[in-house]
Order: structure tokens, then sequence, then C-alpha cells
């Protein structure tokens, strides 16, 4: 890459487990322990792997997002580049300013007042004093912080401590940006604001790194993105593959959870479930189908005694977040009359309408008359999704454009002609385009 | 420019410009925030090594008169004054730097800067209410003169204090990086420095001259190198004439090896902070 601004070369760092020694009489007695009997083995072996021979690079103006488990290594990666952590091995290259939002108001001072802060964070960040006093305007505008400026920052409420923090953190003009999970505070209006004002860093040309959970935030903000799972690199590319991966990995982190969970249940159950099984009239026991298209669903369970009055529920969700899609048959009026033995029962959705991805789904089944929990399984079902990459968001609804008031005509490209056609076309009339 | 973080560690002049001003702000916050709901504000600065000079002055003077201060040559509430503004200093800005680190934990382990920042700044706003703190002795040398207790007679050895200032700057910050980098592995640092201290304080002739009677015990204190630098100050203010240079040549040379010392530990020590603290 030409004009890479930021470089990490096989980056490694451990961090030992355990307090080390807090005080001296520890030291002594870890010192006296060693002379007496030999050193434990097992205190020397408490060392966890944060980053593993991590190799990624970032060019100038691009913004990356950093996605991974609880625990991938992710704010550690971000603290060695910001110089805060040294790397084990490996070497880190950075050209140019760096401004890292690791924490909120981390310098904040809460005998200060907001106006004081705003210089002393400023000056934390690496920003001079002129400097502030020409943004603080716009500081405390896009804070929304006008009265409270000459108030303690102590006597502020959490939210408008962290306003203030990620306000000043974003006026800063850095080359690089490093922001580690700081959007998750503040309402829905102000978080809306951050993106947009990331959104505009990016494009006048800083460099942007960010560490979130929120992948629809840093889909909207980050076109390339790279996967940490216990601290390796696992994916570098798009950052919709890239959610795709993270929620492969993070659903195997569940699901052998909620293994552990169903493994300690000791409860006789009258419902045996036998799987959850997804057909797309090509192909038996799908895994992958196309957003929109009709599938069917079908449940295969083993039942001890006849229930009269069965109710089935299929839920789907995105990752561990709420239901996307909750059918019952209960609520639909559907009677099941089942007697004991193998059963199957099925159900058609003419459709998902969701946007590309991986989903899991559960059973659960009632009965009806006692209104008895005979099953309530985990999400381990999944059905992967394939929008064709057309949509963001939460959907992917059936629409089609038309202009109305215009001279200009709309054409679609015919399937397959992408852009790599187009430059193909075009490398004729401009020499140095770059070749993908 | 290309700045390889793997080597942060590195000190460079232009590291340095870039968070000169840090520096600054961190000394003013030190200050503001000392001073901030109090009454009295930067007053304290004064108040301070005063009611310490009055309390020794009853003390020596009154209550239980010590003969060793009995050969002091000048009005004892000068001699006391003039030991108290520079320990006072030095004492205040060793405290503050051995909980420097440990008390900016937020900053050490989410922002990088130079971690010296911190000490820095604890021995530049203690050199603040020093100045403050100064202006109250030439009161008290204009007092002692009207009253006839000490006749002052300008000399150019005055210009010879910021010396002094810069040999006492070099010691307490030297000293204070090392003590704050040892706080931040171990805690019991900070008790010991408290102690120490107190302790250093009865024999750096900052209240109670140093014995010269040629016994071992006032050959070890005359180690001690705050002995020549405080006598430096009452000679250039007091006495009027350049304090001895043996003396002043030797505390001087403590002084930059403690500094040189305690800044490359500093350095060597301070990528693992983040991790240690």
């Amino acid at each position: 890459m030409a004009d890479e601004i930021v470089r990490f070369n096989r980056v490694s760092k451990r961090f030992r487990l355990g307090a080390g020694h807090d005080s001296i009489r520890d030291l002594l007695a870890a010192g006296m322990r060693k002379l007496v009997s030999r050193p434990a083995n097992g205190r020397r072996k408490s060392v966890v792997r944060a980053l593993t021979d991590v190799d990624f690079s970032v060019a100038r103006g691009e913004a990356l997002g950093i996605i991974g488990p609880n625990g991938a290594g992710k704010s550690t990666a971000l603290k060695i580049l910001a110089g805060i952590v040294q790397p084990d091995s490996g070497e880190v290259i950075l050209r140019g300013r760096l401004a890292a939002l690791i924490e909120v108001g981390a310098g904040f001072h809460g005998d200060l007042t907001g106006r004081e802060n705003i210089y002393l964070n400023g000056a934390i960040l690496g920003m001079h004093r002129a400097e502030v006093s020409r943004k603080l305007d716009d500081i405390v505008a896009f804070a929304g912080l006008e009265r409270f400026l000459d108030t303690p920052v102590k006597r502020y409420s959490s939210g408008m401590y962290a306003r203030l923090g990620f306000s000043i953190a974003a006026h800063v003009d850095p080359d690089v940006l490093l922001v580690d999970e700081v959007l998750s505070v503040g309402d829905a209006v102000f978080r809306l604001r951050c993106m947009d004002r990331m959104n505009e860093l990016v494009c006048n040309g800083t460099t942007l790194i960010l560490v979130t959970h929120n992948l629809d935030q840093m889909q909207s903000v980050c076109r390339r993105a790279i996967v940490l799972d216990r601290g390796r690199k696992v994916f570098d590319g798009s950052s919709q593959d890239a959610v795709t991966q993270y929620m492969q990995a993070i659903s195997q982190t569940y699901m052998s959870h909620r293994g552990d969970l169903s493994g300690r249940e000791d409860v006789p159950r009258d419902v045996e479930l036998m799987g959850l099984t997804f057909h797309d009239g090509t192909s038996d026991g799908v895994v992958w189908t196309r957003s929109g298209k009709t599938i069917s669903a079908k449940v295969r369970f083993s039942l001890k005694r006849p229930v009269h009055k069965l109710v089935v529920e299929l839920n789907m969700r995105a990752t561990v977040s709420e239901n996307l899609v909750s059918i019952n048959s209960g609520r639909d009026g559907v009677m099941i009359h089942a007697g004991s033995g193998v059963q199957e029962v099925r159900l058609m959705i003419s459709g998902l309408p969701v946007r590309g991805g991986q989903y899991f789904w559960n059973v659960r089944m009632w009965d009806g008359d006692s209104g008895e929990m005979l099953c309530d399984s985990p999400f381990r079902y999944p059905l992967c999704i394939d929008d064709g990459g057309h949509a963001t968001g939460i959907l992917c609804i059936d629409h089609e454009w038309s202009i109305i008031r215009s001279k200009s005509t709309i054409s679609i490209p015919k399937p397959g002609v992408s852009c790599d056609g187009d430059s193909e076309i075009r490398k004729g009339e401009h020499e140095n385009l770059p070749v993908r | 420019m290309r700045a390889q973080l793997a080597n942060h560690a590195d000190s460079s002049i232009f590291e340095w410009l870039r968070y000169r001003h840090l520096l600054w702000v961190l000394t003013w916050r030190d200050i503001r925030v000392r001073y901030k709901q109090s009454l009295l504000g930067i007053g304290w600065a004064i108040l301070l090594p005063f009611s310490m000079m009055l309390v020794f002055t009853f003390v020596f003077t009154r209550a239980v008169p010590a003969s060793s201060i009995m050969a002091v040559d000048m009005p004892y509430a000068l001699f006391a004054y003039t030991g108290l503004v520079p320990w006072t200093f030095f004492s205040m800005s060793l405290i503050g730097c051995v909980n420097s680190l440990v008390a900016n934990r937020n900053l050490v382990t989410k922002v990088y800067f130079p971690r010296e920042v911190f000490p820095l700044s604890c021995v530049a706003s203690g050199l603040v209410d020093y100045c403050v703190a100064m202006t109250v002795l030439v009161a008290m040398m204009v007092y002692f003169h009207l009253t006839g207790d000490w006749v002052f007679v300008l000399h150019p050895s005055v210009l010879f204090v910021p010396v002094i200032v810069i040999v006492q700057v070099l010691m307490t910050i030297g000293l204070g990086m090392i003590l704050a980098m040892a706080n931040l592995f171990y805690r019991d640092v900070r008790q010991i420095a408290g102690i120490g201290v107190q302790l250093l304080m009865f024999v750096s002739a900052v209240v109670v001259p140093v014995p010269k009677d040629g016994s071992t015990l006032s050959l070890i204190l005359s180690l001690n190198p705050l002995v020549p630098i405080i006598g430096a100050y009452r000679d250039c203010l007091i006495y009027g004439h350049l304090p001895s240079l043996g003396g002043f040549v030797y505390a001087s040379a403590a002084a930059l090896l403690v500094f040189v010392f305690g800044w490359l530990c500093f350095r060597r020590a301070s990528y693992r902070f983040a991790e240690c603290i």
C-alpha cells in the first residue's frame, strides 16, 4: 500500500495474570518462597496472550473497524497503537499525529469546570491553547452544554460527561483517530451526531480506527474491518463480510455457553427436540438462502405423551439481541393435536425480508391446555441469508427506482457487470487507473 | 515523519516540544485544583511555611530553647523561614511526585504522552507556590531591617539565587521520578517517603542547624546535599555573600547525578507503567 499511515507487523502482546507484587510485603513473601521452595510452575504459566502475530495496515483516509468478542484483544491493539502499552514483539509504524479516544473524559478533573476541562483535555489530546480557544464554541455546541460550561464536571450527569469527552476528541483533527467503544453513551440523537461527525472526519481525510460492538455503527462508518478472536486476526476485508465472520465467532461461543446450561438440566422432559431444518425447494437442510425467497422450516420432535393442544413457536435472532421474528402457532389460531412418538411440524415462510447475514433460530413448545412449557431450545439453529450485498440496515425490502421529473434515464447494469468491468473499459483512457 | 511506536520510550526533542504545552496545562490544573473550594486559595502557599515558621520559632525559642538554636547568629524567625520556604517546595513537590502517577492512573492507562509530565508538573506547581512564599521573605527582611535586628545590605549575590533554585529543582525532579516510579510498582513507597521527608527536615539545616563538631554523626550529616543548598539560600539572601564553593559544587554534582539517574530509570521503565499501575 503506497499511502499507508498505520502498520502492524506481527505484533504480539502477553499479559501476566494476577496482581503481581503490589506491596513490598508481597515481594518479600514471594522472595522467601523462591528461596525456600522451587518456583511454582502454575504461577508462571498464568499468562494471557492478548495479541498473537497481528498484521494489518491502514491507508491514509481509510476507516477501519476492529470487531471481535470480548477479550479478543481489540483494546490492547488500540493501546499499543496509541503507545500506552508496548508490544512484546513485532513493530508498529505510525506516520502522523494520533489522537486516541480510549475512554471519554479520561483526563477530566471533577473539580474543574466544563470550560477548564475542555482546555485540559484538549491539551492531553495534543491541542494547543489557541486551537482549543478557536474550537471552543464548536465543541460546546456539539456537546450541547452551553448552559453548563461553568459548572464543575463533578456535577455533570454521566451522559453530559461523555458528550463533552467525545466532543473534544472529535474536534482534535488528528491524522489518525482511535475510537474505542465510546459511542454506547449518550442518547440516540447524540449517537447519530457522533456517527455523522466520524463520517465527516473520514471524508476530510482523517484515518479512523474504530473498535465497537455495535456492528451497525461500524458498518455505517467503515468500509473495511478486521475481526480479532482470542488475540489473532481471523478476518480482514469488507465490513459486511467481517460482520458475518464475527457473528460466526460469537455464535460458537454463545452456543457452547448455552450447551453448558442445557447439559445441567436434569428435569425429565415430555418432549425431545430432534431438530429444526430449513428447506428451499431445491435442496434439503439448507443453511444458505436468498433474502426474500420462500423457505419452509421443519421441526422434528418426539413426544413421550400425546398433547392435545400443542403450541409451537419459532423465534429468529440476528446475534444474541432481541428476537427479529417470532411465529407462534397458538397466536395464529392453529391447533396441533399431537400423538406420542416422533412428530414433524412444517412452517412455510414466504420470504424473510432481512439483510444478509447469519441468523439463529430456536424452538419453543407448550402444552396449550396446562400452559406448561415443554421445550425451550437455545438459539442454536443457524440460517445464513444472502441479499446479494445490496442492503445495509436491518431489512431488505423489495424496491424499484424511477425518476419522475428529469430527462435522465435509469439503466440497470446487467448482473455480473460490476465496477471491475467498468474499470477495464476505462483503463484504455487513463493509463494510471488503479487496477483492482 | 516516521515515528516508530515500538520505540515510544525514546525521548526526542520533537516529542518534548509537542508536549511542553501539556506540562503547563497540567501544572495549571494542579494549582487550580489545589486551591479550588478554598477560601484563602493561593494564600496557603504563604500560610503554610509561615505558620510552620511561627510554630518552630515558638518551640525552639520559647517552649524548649535548644542550645543549637542559640548558635544561630541571625533572628531565628528569619533562619527558619529561609529554610522552610525552599523546604516546603522540596517536600511538597516530592510528596506530589510520589503519588503523581498513581493519582493520574486514568491518564496513564488511557492516553499516551511522555510520563515525565506528571512528576514535572508537580515540581512546576510547587515552584509557583515557592515564588509566592518568597515574596513574604522580602517583607520579613524589611521588617527585621526596620526593627534593627538584622542589617541587610543589598548584595549582587542575590542574583545567584536562580542558580540555587535550578540545582534544587534538578534534585527534586530526579528524586521525584525515582519515587513516583517506585510507588507505581510498590505502594509502600508513599508511606516511606512521608516518613523520610519528616526525618530529612531535621537533618537538612531547615529549622535546626547541622552540628559542626567534627563527630562521626556530623560528618555523615554533612554528606546530605540539601544542607549546602539550603545554606546557599541563607548565604545569598541573609548574609549577602556567595555560598562556599566546595559545598555548593558538591550539591550541584549530586543534584545532577540524581536527576540524570532518575530520568534514565524513569524513561526505561515508563513503557511498563500502564500495565503495572
